[in-house]
C-alpha cells in the first residue's frame, strides 16, 4: 500500500507539473459551454422535465459537463505512461521495488483524483446556477459514487487504448475520435427521454449516461429510465474495464 | 541449473534472447563476485543493455537461467528489484520537477524516511555538484547537468548491487572522475557490487576489478584487465603515423603475413603483430617502395581498448 501511495504522489505532484497550464485551460470550454451556451439555450428550451422533475436546462447541462470534464480528465491515464516512457521514468520505476499492476493502478488512481477535483471545480464554477438546491449528504454520496466510476472507467479504457497502440500520437488520435461521439450520444445534452430511439440504445451502452443520471438523481433527486440499472451497472462496467485494463498494461513494452 | 554461491552476486547460464528473427544474445554465460566492480564492455548493439535489462528482470530471456543476489530472474523478480539500483542508458528524470524534487521524490518512491532523504540529497548534491541548480526545474537544465541528477539520484537509496548503463555519457571529465571515484568508493566501503557497462575503455581499466567483452551477443572474453592483457600478450602494438594515409597503405599492411590485424585510427595506424620488431624493417620498406613517408613508430603494450579490438575482430583470444 505505501509502495503505491508512493507512485501516487509521484504522480500527482509530476501531474501538477505537466498539466497546471493545461488543467486550466481545461476549465475554459466548461465554463464556455455553461455560461454560454448553457444559459443562451436555456432561453430557448427552458426547463427540462423528467419523471416529474423539473429543472432548467441550464442546471441539467451543467451536470453532464462536469461529467465531460471529468472523461477528458481520466483520457490521460495512457498519456501519463506514455510521458513516463518519453522521460525515460517508465523503465526506472519498473527497474524498481514496484509490481507492474502498482504502477498501472497508480495512474488510474491519479486520474481519479484529478477527475474528481476537476469536476468539483466545474460544479464550484456552476454553482451560482445551482442556488436554492437542497443538497442531501445522501445526494453528495450518489455526486461522488458516479464520479469515482466514471473517472475509474475512463481512466481504465484509457490504459487499455494505450496498451494496445504505439505512439502518444496515436493515443491521442484515438481518444480524439472517440471521445466526441461518447459525449453526443449520452445523457450529457440532453435526455435520454427525449433521444430518437437509434440513439437512445447506442446512449445505453454508454457509461457515462449512467454516471451523469445518477449524479443528477443526486443533485436534484431527477430520476431517468436508467437510474435503477445505473447503480448496478456503473461498477460492474467500471470493474471489467479496469480488469482489461491491467491484463492489456502488461503488454506494454519498454 | 546455475549455482547459488553466497559469494557471487550474478550469474548467468546459457542465456539467449530473440526478437523473432534477431538473436539479441546469444549464449551467454558468465558470474559477477559480490563486491567486485565487473565492466561489462561491447560496441554498439552488442547486447550489452539488452543483458541489463534481463538482469534487472525488465525483460524475460527466451532460453537460459540467471540468478541476481542469489535470487531467480523469472520466478524471485521482486526481490531482486527490491535489492538493485538502477542508472539506465537513456536520460531519465522527473522532468516537472525542480533538482530537489527529484531527488526527494525518488527517495520517497524506495521508501527513504523524510530526514534520512534530506541528508541524503544534501550529500549528493554536494557530491555531484548539483548546489547551484537544486531549484532548477529539470527541463531547464543541461544534458550533462540532467546525467548528474540521474546519476546522483540513484544513490538515494540503499543497494546490494548497482546497474550502471553507460553512466558517463554526456558527463565532463571532472565530474566522470568524480562519479567513477564515488563508485569505486560505494563498492569498497559499502561493499556493493557494481556492473558496469561502457565503451570508453579507460573507465573499464580505471574502475573494473573484472571485465567481460560482449560482441552480436556473446562473450568473446572475460576476466581482469591483466589476465586479458596476458590472454592477448602475443599481439603487441606497433603504431605508425604515415603522411599520405590512405586505404592503399591499409591494405598494404594487411597483406603482410606477420600482421594479425591493422586499425585505422584518425592520426595514426595500429598494427597488431607477434613480433614487431623483425616486421618494422618489412613494413617500413613496403610503404618506402609504395612512396610514403612514415613520420613516427613506436612500439607499445597493449591497452585494454587493443585487447578489446582484438578480441571483437577475432571473436576471442587466441
Amino acid at each position: 500500500m505505501s509502495r503505491l501511495l508512493s507512485l501516487l504522489l509521484r504522480d500527482l505532484k509530476s501531474s501538477v507539473g505537466l498539466s497546471w497550464h493545461l488543467l486550466a485551460s481545461q476549465l475554459v470550454m466548461p465554463i464556455v459551454y455553461i455560461f454560454i451556451l448553457g444559459l443562451t439555450l436555456n432561453r430557448v428550451i427552458g426547463n427540462v422535465t423528467v419523471n416529474g422533475t423539473t429543472i432548467s436546462y441550464v442546471q441539467f447541462l451543467a451536470v453532464g459537463v462536469a461529467f465531460s470534464q471529468l472523461m477528458l480528465g481520466a483520457s490521460y491515464a495512457g498519456a501519463m505512461i506514455f510521458f513516463d516512457k518519453r522521460m525515460g521514468m517508465f523503465e526506472q520505476i519498473l527497474a524498481g521495488p514496484f509490481k507492474r499492476y502498482e504502477y498501472f493502478a497508480s495512474k488510474i488512481l491519479s486520474v481519479i483524483l484529478q477527475g474528481l477535483l476537476g469536476s468539483f471545480l466545474v460544479l464550484i464554477i456552476a454553482s451560482p446556477l445551482l442556488i436554492g438546491l437542497s443538497l442531501q449528504p445522501v445526494g453528495i454520496l450518489y455526486v461522488l459514487y458516479s464520479l469515482f466510476f466514471a473517472s475509474l472507467f475512463f481512466g481504465s479504457l484509457s490504459l487499455l487504448i494505450s496498451a494496445h497502440v504505439k505512439t502518444d500520437q496515436a493515443l491521442n488520435v484515438v481518444f480524439n475520435s472517440i471521445l466526441p461521439p461518447l459525449t453526443f450520444v449520452s445523457s450529457i445534452f440532453y435526455p435520454l427521454e427525449i433521444m430518437p430511439d437509434v440513439i437512445k440504445a447506442i446512449a445505453l451502452a454508454n457509461p457515462l449516461t449512467y454516471a451523469a443520471d445518477v449524479a443528477r438523481f443526486g443533485l436534484f433527486g431527477m430520476s431517468s429510465v436508467t437510474f435503477p440499472y445505473a447503480l448496478f451497472l456503473l461498477p460492474l462496467l467500471s470493474t471489467i474495464s479496469l480488469a482489461l485494463a491491467m491484463r492489456a498494461a502488461y503488454r506494454i513494452s519498454l | 541449473m546455475v549455482r547459488s554461491l553466497s559469494s557471487v552476486a550474478i550469474v548467468l547460464a546459457n542465456i539467449t534472447k530473440e526478437y523473432g528473427q534477431l538473436k539479441a544474445l546469444d549464449g551467454v554465460s558468465f558470474e559477477v563476485k559480490k563486491g567486485e566492480i565487473f565492466g561489462f564492455i561491447g560496441p554498439n548493439g552488442a547486447g550489452k543493455t539488452t543483458t541489463i535489462r534481463i538482469l534487472t528482470t525488465l525483460l524475460t530471456p527466451s532460453s537460459g537461467e540467471a540468478k541476481v543476489l542469489g535470487y531467480d530472474i523469472r520466478k524471485d523478480s521482486d526481490e531482486i528489484r527490491r535489492r538493485i539500483g538502477y542508472v539506465q542508458q537513456q536520460p531519465s528524470t522527473e522532468f516537472f520537477m525542480t533538482v530537489k524534487e527529484n531527488l526527494d521524490t525518488y527517495g520517497r518512491l524506495w521508501g527513504v524516511e523524510k530526514e534520512e532523504r534530506r541528508k541524503r540529497a544534501e550529500f549528493l548534491a554536494e557530491k555531484f555538484g548539483l548546489n547551484e541548480i537544486l531549484n532548477k526545474g529539470a527541463v531547464e537544465l543541461s544534458i550533462g547537468e540532467r546525467r548528474r541528477l540521474q546519476v546522483a539520484r540513484e544513490f538515494m537509496h540503499d543497494m546490494e548491487l548497482l546497474f550502471l548503463d553507460e553512466p558517463s555519457t554526456g558527463l565532463d571529465p571532472i565530474v566522470k572522475r568524480t562519479l567513477l571515484d564515488f563508485i569505486k568508493e560505494r563498492a569498497k566501503s559499502d561493499g556493493v557490487t557494481v556492473f558496469f557497462t561502457t565503451h570508453i575503455m579507460s573507465e573499464a581499466e580505471y574502475l573494473c576489478d573484472r571485465i567481460a567483452i560482449i560482441d552480436k551477443g556473446k562473450i568473446v572474453a572475460c576476466g581482469s584487465v591483466e589476465e586479458l592483457r596476458r590472454k592477448f600478450h602475443s599481439e603487441t602494438v606497433l603504431v605508425l603515423t604515415v603522411e599520405g594515409k590512405d586505404e592503399k597503405v591499409i591494405r598494404l599492411l594487411e597483406s603482410v603475413r606477420e600482421v594479425d590485424a591493422v586499425l585505422d585510427d584518425d592520426t595514426s595506424i595500429r598494427i597488431f603483430t607477434n613480433d614487431p620488431y623483425s616486421q618494422t624493417p618489412r613494413i617500413l620498406s613496403i610503404l618506402l617502395k609504395e612512396g610514403y613517408h612514415v613520420t613516427e613508430m613506436r612500439v607499445r603494450e597493449p591497452t585494454l581498448e587493443d585487447v578489446f579490438v582484438q578480441a571483437i575482430k577475432k571473436g576471442g583470444p587466441k
